[in-house]
């Protein structure tokens, strides 16, 4: 199993979300996330005053799937979230050992 | 009795009870039979110990309490035992105690046991209050008598003699922590039968101030009676209880443990969490209506029903408390106001009370001024109604129907209700009382209205008064740290207050709310956004703003107040869905300015998405989201101010196309006003920015078109608007139409300012043949317009000289006073910035600096004065920050960088100048 952590623009979790549906995933979780990385940060003037914007907002989503869904998913995140610019975002992969499902206590993949 | 012979007919007999109630729905009859029953069990398994250890015979005695105690168990509820024990009998008991405690077990009952001697029991014990307060239940069940007499005539007689206020006073405070978990309301969508507000707990809270204030315990429903007396069993003193007043809070309680018996077969454990699917059921089976056979209810119903109930026992509890002293609610500081003697009220400790009805004279609960009245003192002060009052307003329903009169009075009435600090807490009495429906029957239909989706957590009409409570707490001054969890909603001044990480953003969105002309509005928006929930539409916002549309007729409020209220109810989910979007992205910010076009609209609408999506959970708004609304308010703020000069009409090649869009059906609708003269219509409009056609109604464009049609009678066409009063805040009006001429917009600045005019917004557009329409709404600093109606017609006839160049400015300022300077609560930086990216042909100024009167006739007189022609002009104030921006050309085009370093130079100049002259 694997844990796919993406970081990504706010304005594409409702096309990823549908995407990664239509690519037969349907469990997720969302952050709300604030960073930047090489996308820096700036300042705005708004009517006379200054304000600094140094972090942007994020979005984190989080899914666990079997090692087989891994690259659907990512190609799922990719395509929709992808817009060519600083700031599209990013997505790490780690391994998972196990899933337990609390309810019944079902283990592996039956568990996702 | 064996354990499996005992566990069998257990089973057996809480089958015929749950029998009985799918048959006949009697709630308050199943938990008085499971209460027999488990007295039987009780008794029998104790009995065999007595059988066996007949010295158990004497000096312990069997009692019931709690919920038990009160002869009402739930199906699924616990049992609560209580051994009273004399000295010395404590050892020989506890080993006969642990196997009754296990039988009990064994037949699946869920049991609390307790062993105390009488004496243990004379004290209040701070640590538990709650068992003190399950003692005022306490029924003999079996065992030693005399020892049960000790219990309840010595012991207990002294826990209530001596104890009896501190247990009130615990009962208060538990109360309150309790109604703080779930936001002090009881509207919610999923609601919890024994614990919300409203709620099964609350009656048994009614029932123990009752008792500790009366010394009577107070019956709830004939059945409970009936059992504790036919079981030949000797309770406390229900021979001698008090009713509970009324039938309806009978068929409330009734209502409720119907709800409650049917959750606990329904989840088949102690779960009294009404969830919608529990709504659904309840409905098709009709729990707690009556005629069980008919069809089924649809679950909105069936929920009104329920929080009509949940409502009487809430205001039952409150009343409760009332008398015995009491706050059950979150403490509220109470403001004092200066009530006049002949106000037809007064407010004593905190309770507001209509004057009593004097012999031959008139009921002033029938006078809807008087009774209005009373509603705005409480919004103002935090006082609740007394019940003497509540109920003579209900009575006088019918009456305040008839004699209610709307137009500005009533929205006079209206807006100061909706200002006053404690908005909330009137409208929730207004509403409960009917009072509010008979001003708006538009709320009517949200009425306990439950929306089901996964986020909202109130009902409708709950949501709104929440909206309106963060709004007002948005206004209060910035906090230190507060109490976290779920307590954080309310203040201590009964105000919602937002949680400790949101502090900062509240502080700054709260600045906004500062800066508004007129803050009612945002208000009565607020009140009337969702109504259109209640109707079966899709679109609600579009229905809300199409009930709202005739309660605005009806309040006769003028057309820039209608327009403003109208757009934001309408417009009341457009900032939500533009955060879904790109926030950075330049035609994202530029689509939804384009949408709002004013920074009072954008202002109102920043405002209220906050405390729309606060309003939803308590967890709904979070920094992040708090974030992105503010980048979007920035963001579009900037764009309003650049993109004026740009987008302009172009009215002829609007007419007959297809799929017009709002704007343009506005123009439509002026050209066919003037149905035969379109092409005169068109011509006038030609060119004018958008901006203009958008912030200004058919009928106003239309006068404008009028006034420059009478150009050949006087080239200086003139209106003026007296704002009379609506809200408090005057502000009058003063358009212009004429030919474009140079010093134009300087010579009417300066007869303002000349006259102590503080002008708080002003525009200029020019059309392409050149007409200009110029307005300014400005405050009247001296109250000389509207105290002296000869002056109107001075001040009007000195601003057309001045503009024509038939009086000097320096005369007209000569003969006149200057508002005294007060010092700044703000210091505001002067910032002077040009563009020269914001329009093709003109280039932008934007000059930032303190509010100070006579601001703008120094800038716009320096403009003159170094030739610039005002192409645009959008003059803004926030709080004590003038906004100005101007679209300015020289001989036609653009100012070159010499020009506009010479003009920061000679503005810096002039400023200064005016701050100090």
């Amino acid at each position: 199993m694997q844990k796919i952590e993406a970081i990504i623009q706010p304005s594409k979790l409702d096309a990823v979300k549908d995407a990664l549906v239509e690519a037969g995933i349907s469990g997720i979780t969302i952050f709300e996330a604030r960073g930047h990385g090489r996308q820096k940060g700036h300042t705005e003037f708004y009517r006379g005053r200054e304000y600094a914007v140094d972090l942007l907002p994020k979005v984190k989503l989080e899914l666990v799937v079997s090692d087989e869904m891994k690259d659907k998913a990512v190609d799922a995140i990719i395509n929709v979230a992808r817009t060519g610019r600083i700031g599209d975002g990013k997505i790490f992969i780690s391994r998972v050992d196990e899933a337990i499902r609390i309810r019944n206590d079902e283990r592996g993949e039956i568990a996702l | 009795m064996s354990g499996v012979t005992a566990r069998g007919a257990y089973e057996r007999r809480m089958a015929e009870i749950r029998g009985h109630f799918e048959s006949n729905g009697d709630g308050l009859r199943a938990i008085a039979a499971r209460s027999t029953l488990v007295d039987d069990l009780v008794l029998r398994f104790w009995s065999d110990e007595v059988r066996d250890a007949p010295a158990l015979g004497k000096g312990i005695a069997l009692c019931a309490i709690g919920g038990y105690g009160r002869g009402q168990l739930f199906p699924c509820s616990d049992v609560d035992l209580l051994f009273c024990v004399e000295k010395g009998m404590e050892k020989p008991a506890k080993e006969p105690i642990r196997r009754l405690s296990q039988s009990l077990w064994d037949c699946g009952l869920q049991v609390s046991l307790a062993t105390r001697m009488a004496k243990d029991c004379e004290r209040l014990d701070e640590e538990n209050p709650e068992f003190a307060l399950s003692l005022l239940d306490v029924r003999w069940l079996g065992g030693d008598e005399a020892i049960f007499s000790q219990l309840q005539d010595k012991s207990l007689a002294k826990l209530r003699s001596r104890d009896g206020r501190a247990i009130g006073v615990a009962l208060a405070r538990l109360t309150l922590e309790r109604h703080a978990k779930f936001g002090d309301t009881l509207f919610h969508l999923e609601p919890n039968i024994k614990d919300s507000p409203g709620g099964l707990r609350d009656v048994n809270a009614c029932q123990w101030l009752h008792e500790l204030r009366t010394g009577k315990r107070m019956v709830l429903a004939d059945v409970a009676g009936e059992i504790s007396t036919s079981s030949g069993q000797r309770s406390g003193d229900q021979a001698h209880g008090d009713r509970f007043q009324g039938g309806e809070i009978r068929d409330a309680v009734a209502f409720l443990a119907a709800v409650r018996c049917f959750l606990h077969y329904r989840h088949e454990r102690d779960d009294n969490t009404l969830d919608w699917e529990a709504q659904d059921a309840a409905g098709q089976q009709r729990i707690g209506l009556p005629g069980r056979a008919s069809e089924g209810v649809d679950a909105a119903y069936w929920m009104r029903v329920y929080f009509r109930h949940a409502r009487l026992i809430d205001k039952r509890l409150l009343r409760e408390a009332e008398s015995s002293g009491l706050q059950v609610e979150t403490p509220t500081v109470v403001k004092r106001l200066r009530i006049p003697d002949d106000a037809g009220f007064r407010i004593k400790a905190g309770v507001l009370e209509l004057d009593p009805v004097r012999a031959g004279g008139v009921d002033v609960a029938l006078e809807p001024e008087i009774v209005l009245s009373a509603f705005r003192a409480m919004a103002e002060s935090g006082a609740i109604l007394a019940q003497s009052t509540e109920d003579r307003i209900v009575q006088a329903i019918p009456f305040l129907s008839a004699n209610l009169e709307e137009g500005p009075g009533l929205w006079r009435n209206i807006a100061s209700i909706l200002t006053g600090r404690q908005a909330g807490k009137a409208l929730r009495a207004m509403h409960s009382l009917g009072v509010l429906e008979l001003i708006l029957p538009e709320f009517h239909g949200i009425d306990a209205l439950v929306i089901r989706d996964a986020y909202h957590r109130y009902t409708v009409d709950e949501h709104t008064f929440v909206l309106i409570d963060t709004l007002h707490g948005m206004a209060a001054e910035p906090v230190g740290v507060r109490r976290k969890g779920w307590g954080k909603e309310a203040g201590k001044d009964g105000v919602r207050e937002p949680r400790q990480e949101l502090e900062d953003w509240r502080v700054r969105f709260g600045a906004i709310l500062a800066e508004l002309q007129n803050p009612a509005l945002l208000f009565l928006a607020a009140l009337l956004h969702d109504t259109g929930k209640g109707r079966a539409g899709e679109n609600h916002a579009a229905e809300s703003t199409g009930l709202a549309r005739s309660v605005l007729q009806r309040l006769e409020m003028d057309a820039y107040e209608c327009g403003l209220v109208l757009r934001l109810i309408e417009m009341h989910l457009e900032m939500s869905a533009a955060m879904r979007r790109d926030i950075f992205d330049a035609e994202t910010v530029r689509a939804f300015a384009g949408k709002v076009q004013t920074h009072e609209l954008l202002r109102m609408l920043t405002l209220f998405t906050y405390a729309d999506i606060a309003a939803v959970h308590p967890d709904a708004l979070t920094p992040w989201k708090a974030e992105s609304l503010w980048r979007l308010h920035m963001g579009a703020a900037n764009q309003l101010d650049r993109s004026v000069d740009e987008e302009r009409v172009h009215a002829r090649s609007l007419v007959g196309g297809a799929g017009l869009w709002r704007k343009d059906e506005k123009i439509a609708r002026v050209l066919a006003l003037r149905h035969g003269r379109e092409a005169e219509v068109e011509l006038f409009l030609e060119g004018f920015p958008e901006r203009y056609v958008s912030t200004r109604s058919a009928e106003t464009m239309l006068q404008h078109f009028e006034m420059a049609q009478r150009f050949d009678e006087d080239p200086f066409q003139m209106s003026f608007h007296h704002g009379a009063t609506q809200t408090g805040s005057v502000v009058n009006e003063i358009t212009l139409v004429t030919s474009d001429r140079p010093r134009l917009f300087a010579g009417i600045a300066a007869a303002l300012a000349a006259w102590g005019m503080n002008v708080v917004t002003a525009d200029a557009f020019a059309n392409q043949a050149g007409v200009v329409v110029d307005t300014f709404r400005f405050t009247d600093t001296f109250r000389t317009l509207e105290l002296n109606e000869s002056e109107r017609e001075r001040f009007l006839t000195s601003v057309r000289d001045l503009v024509a160049g038939r009086t000097s400015v320096e005369k007209l300022l000569s003969s006149r006073r200057r508002p005294r300077r007060k010092a700044p609560r703000v210091e505001v930086e002067t910032r002077i910035e040009f563009d020269e990216t914001a329009s093709t042909h003109s280039t932008l100024l934007q000059v930032v600096t303190q509010d100070v009167y006579g601001l703008l006739r120094a800038i716009s007189a320096t403009l003159s004065d170094l030739g610039y022609n005002v192409e645009v002009a959008l003059v803004d104030t926030e709080g004590e920050t003038a906004i100005d921006v101007f679209y300015l050309t020289s001989g036609g085009r653009r100012l070159t960088l010499e020009q506009e370093e010479e003009l920061r130079v000679a503005l810096l100049g002039a400023i200064e100048k005016n701050n100090h002259g």
